[in-house]
C-alpha cells in the first residue's frame, strides 16, 4: 500500500482493506445472531443444526429478571442523561465559548472521575447511599451513573458551542425574539446535531456501567450485571441479551453512517455546527414575529 | 467579581461531579482504614492494607492486572498505527464500519469471544482446533484480546484525527527528499500523532486497570485482576472484607491515575 506501488496494486489493496473491516465489523455481530437464533448448535458443525426461539423464551418468559433488568437500565439510562444534559448546558457554554483563561484544573477535574475505575467510585458511595436512604434503588443508580455519564456530556456539549451560535443568537435577539423563542428556535436547532451525540454517548456510557452498578444497586437487576452468569451457563441466552444490550451501539453506528451520508450530500457546510439549522430557525423569526 | 459571575454556569455540572466522585473517593478511603458507622474514626486503622500487603493472592492480582494492561494497550496501540494507516486513504464510511467496536458494551465484546474462541466454538469448528487455550487461560490472553479488538479503532481514530493532509502534504516532501517509509513515520507521522496516541493509551490503559466485567467473563478464576479480588473480599460477609476490598481498589484507582499522570508528563516535558 505505499505510494509507489502502481494504481492498479494500490485500488486492490484498498479493497482488501474494505473488505477486511466490514468483516471485521459485521461478521462477530452475525454469528452472535446466529447463536442467538440456535436452539441446537452441536460441535463440530459449523451451522446450527436447528433454528428457534428458545433463547429468547428462557430470557423472558421463564426468568423475568431479564426483561426488568432491561427495563431498569433503560430508565436509569435515559435518567442520567436527561439530567446530565440539562446540568452540563451551561458549563458546556462557558468552555465552548472560550471564556475561561485557565483550562488544565477543568480537564482534571472532569477527568479525574472518568480515569479511576468506576467500582472504586461506587464502592465508596454505597455507605453514604445507604444513610441517605438511596442504596439499592433506581434513583441511587441515576445519581451514581451522572459520575462518569455527566464528565462525557459536559466535553462534548462544550464542541457545540462556537462563537457562530452566539452570533446568530444575539441576531434572533436584536430581532426580538425573547429567551425561550432564541433557545427553542435558534440554539436548539443549531446544536442538534452535538446534543444528539452527547445523548447518545450519555446513554450509552450509563448502559454499558457495569461495576458502578454493581457497587451502588445492591441487588437491583441491571442489564449487564444479569447477563454476566449466561455467558458461562447458557450462551444461547446470553446471545439474546447481547444483542439486546448491543442495540444502542448499533444504533450509534447507524447514526454515524447517516451522518456520513447527510455530510457528503449537504457537502463541507453542514459540517459547521449551527450553519444550516442555525440559519433555518433565524428565518423563522423575521422581526421576532410580533 | 466579574470573573466569578462569568464562572457560575459552570458551577452546577462541576459541584455534582465533584460532590459526587470526591464523597465515592472519601468513603473508599474511610472504609479502607476500618472506619464505619458504629465504631468512628477512633477506630482507625492500616489494618487492611497490612492484611492486602501480606496476602500473596494481592501481589499475583497486581502482577497480572498490570501485564494485562500493559499488554493490551501496547498492542492495541501499535495495532492502532497500522490500522490508521490502512484507513488514511477510506472515506468515512469505511472509518465508521472500522469504528463498531468503539459504541460497542465490553461485555458484549467478552461474549463474542467466548463464542468465537471457546473450546468447541466457532474458530475451533472451523480451523480444526485452535492451538492455544484464550478462554479462562491463566495467562489472560484472552481478556487481551478482547481488548485489543475494543481498544485499536478506539485509538485508531484518535491517530487518524492528527494523521490529516498537513501531514501528508510533509510526508509527500520527506520522500522527495529521499525518506525511507519507516524514517517518515518515526521524523514526520510520529511527532504528529503522538499526543492524541499516547493520551489515548493512557485512557485505554486506565480503563483496563479498573473494569472487571471481561475478566469476570472470559478470565481465569486464578489469578484475578485487582478488581476482582475486590470483588471476593466484598463477599466476604464481615466489615475487615469491605475495607480490604476498597483497599485494593484504591490501589487500582492510584495506578490508574498514575498512568494518566505519567502519561501527561511525558507529553507535558516534550512539548517544552
Amino acid at each position: 500500500m505505499s505510494d509507489r506501488e502502481g494504481p492498479v496494486a494500490s485500488r486492490l489493496g484498498g479493497r482488501v482493506v474494505v473488505a477486511l473491516v466490514a468483516v471485521g465489523a459485521l461478521l462477530p455481530l452475525l454469528t452472535l445472531v446466529l447463536r442467538a437464533a440456535a436452539d441446537e448448535w452441536r460441535s463440530p458443525s459449523a451451522l446450527p443444526q436447528r433454528y428457534g426461539t428458545r433463547g429468547i423464551e428462557e430470557a423472558f418468559a421463564d426468568a423475568p429478571r431479564a426483561a426488568e433488568a432491561i427495563l431498569n437500565s433503560l430508565v436509569v439510562g435515559l435518567a442520567a442523561t436527561a439530567i446530565a444534559l440539562v446540568v452540563a448546558w451551561p458549563a458546556a457554554r462557558v468552555i465552548g465559548e472560550r471564556r475561561l483563561r485557565r483550562t488544565a484544573p477543568l480537564w482534571v477535574l472532569l477527568g479525574l472521575p472518568l480515569l479511576v475505575p468506576p467500582f472504586a467510585t461506587g464502592s465508596g458511595l454505597t455507605e453514604w447511599f445507604i444513610r441517605l436512604g438511596i442504596a439499592d434503588t433506581l434513583f441511587g443508580l441515576v445519581v451514581a451513573h451522572l459520575i462518569p455519564v455527566l464528565p462525557y456530556v459536559v466535553l462534548i456539549l462544550a464542541s457545540g458551542f462556537r462563537p457562530e451560535v452566539r452570533e446568530v443568537e444575539e441576531a434572533a435577539a436584536v430581532h426580538g425574539a425573547g429567551p425561550a423563542r432564541r433557545l427553542a428556535l435558534v440554539t436548539l436547532p443549531a446544536l442538534a446535531p452535538v446534543v444528539a451525540v452527547a445523548a447518545l454517548l450519555g446513554f450509552l456510557v450509563s448502559w454499558s456501567q457495569y461495576g458502578l452498578s454493581l457497587a451502588v444497586g445492591g441487588g437491583t437487576p441491571m442489564l449487564p450485571l444479569v447477563l454476566v452468569p449466561f455467558v458461562g451457563s447458557d450462551p444461547q441466552v446470553a446471545a439474546v441479551l447481547a444483542l439486546v444490550f448491543l442495540a444502542p451501539a448499533v444504533a450509534a453506528v447507524a447514526l454515524s453512517l447517516a451522518l456520513v451520508a447527510r455530510l457528503a450530500d449537504g457537502g463541507r457546510r453542514a459540517r459547521e455546527p449551527g450553519s444550516r439549522g442555525a440559519r433555518r430557525a433565524l428565518e423563522g423569526v423575521p422581526g421576532g414575529g410580533r | 467579581m466579574a470573573r466569578a459571575r462569568s464562572l457560575a454556569p459552570l458551577a452546577p455540572a462541576l459541584l455534582i461531579v465533584l460532590a459526587l466522585w470526591g464523597a465515592g473517593m472519601a468513603g473508599a478511603v474511610r472504609s479502607s482504614l476500618g472506619v464505619n458507622r458504629i465504631s468512628g474514626w477512633s477506630a482507625a486503622d492500616l489494618d487492611a492494607y497490612r492484611t492486602l500487603l501480606g496476602d500473596p493472592e494481592f501481589w499475583d492480582a497486581l502482577w497480572f492486572t498490570l501485564r494485562i494492561a500493559a499488554l493490551a494497550t501496547a498492542v492495541s496501540a501499535v495495532l492502532a498505527v497500522a490500522l490508521a494507516a490502512a484507513l488514511r486513504r477510506h472515506g468515512p464510511s469505511t472509518r465508521v464500519l472500522a469504528a463498531v467496536p468503539v459504541p460497542m458494551p465490553h461485555l458484549v465484546a467478552a461474549v463474542l469471544a467466548v463464542l468465537w474462541l471457546a473450546p468447541g466454538g466457532i474458530a475451533d469448528r472451523v480451523l480444526g482446533s485452535l492451538p492455544v487455550d484464550l478462554v479462562r487461560d491463566p495467562a489472560g490472553l484472552g481478556i487481551v484480546l478482547v481488548y485489543v479488538y475494543k481498544e485499536t479503532p478506539f485509538l485508531a481514530l484518535l491517530v487518524l484525527a492528527a494523521w490529516g493532509p498537513a501531514v501528508a502534504a510533509r510526508e509527500e516532501a520527506a520522500a522527495v527528499l529521499g525518506a525511507r517509509p519507516l524514517q517518515r513515520l518515526r521524523w514526520v507521522v510520529w511527532p504528529a500523532i503522538r499526543a492524541p496516541l499516547v493520551t489515548g493509551s493512557a485512557v485505554v490503559a486506565a480503563f483496563v486497570i479498573g473494569a472487571f466485567e471481561v475478566p469476570l467473563a472470559i478470565g481465569p478464576t486464578s489469578p484475578q485482576t485487582l478488581s476482582e479480588l475486590a470483588l471476593s473480599a466484598t463477599k466476604t460477609a464481615s466489615l475487615d472484607g469491605r475495607s480490604v476490598a476498597n483497599a485494593a481498589l484504591l490501589v487500582a484507582s492510584l495506578l490508574a491515575v498514575a498512568v494518566a499522570a505519567g502519561a501527561a508528563a511525558a507529553l507535558g516535558r516534550r512539548n517544552e
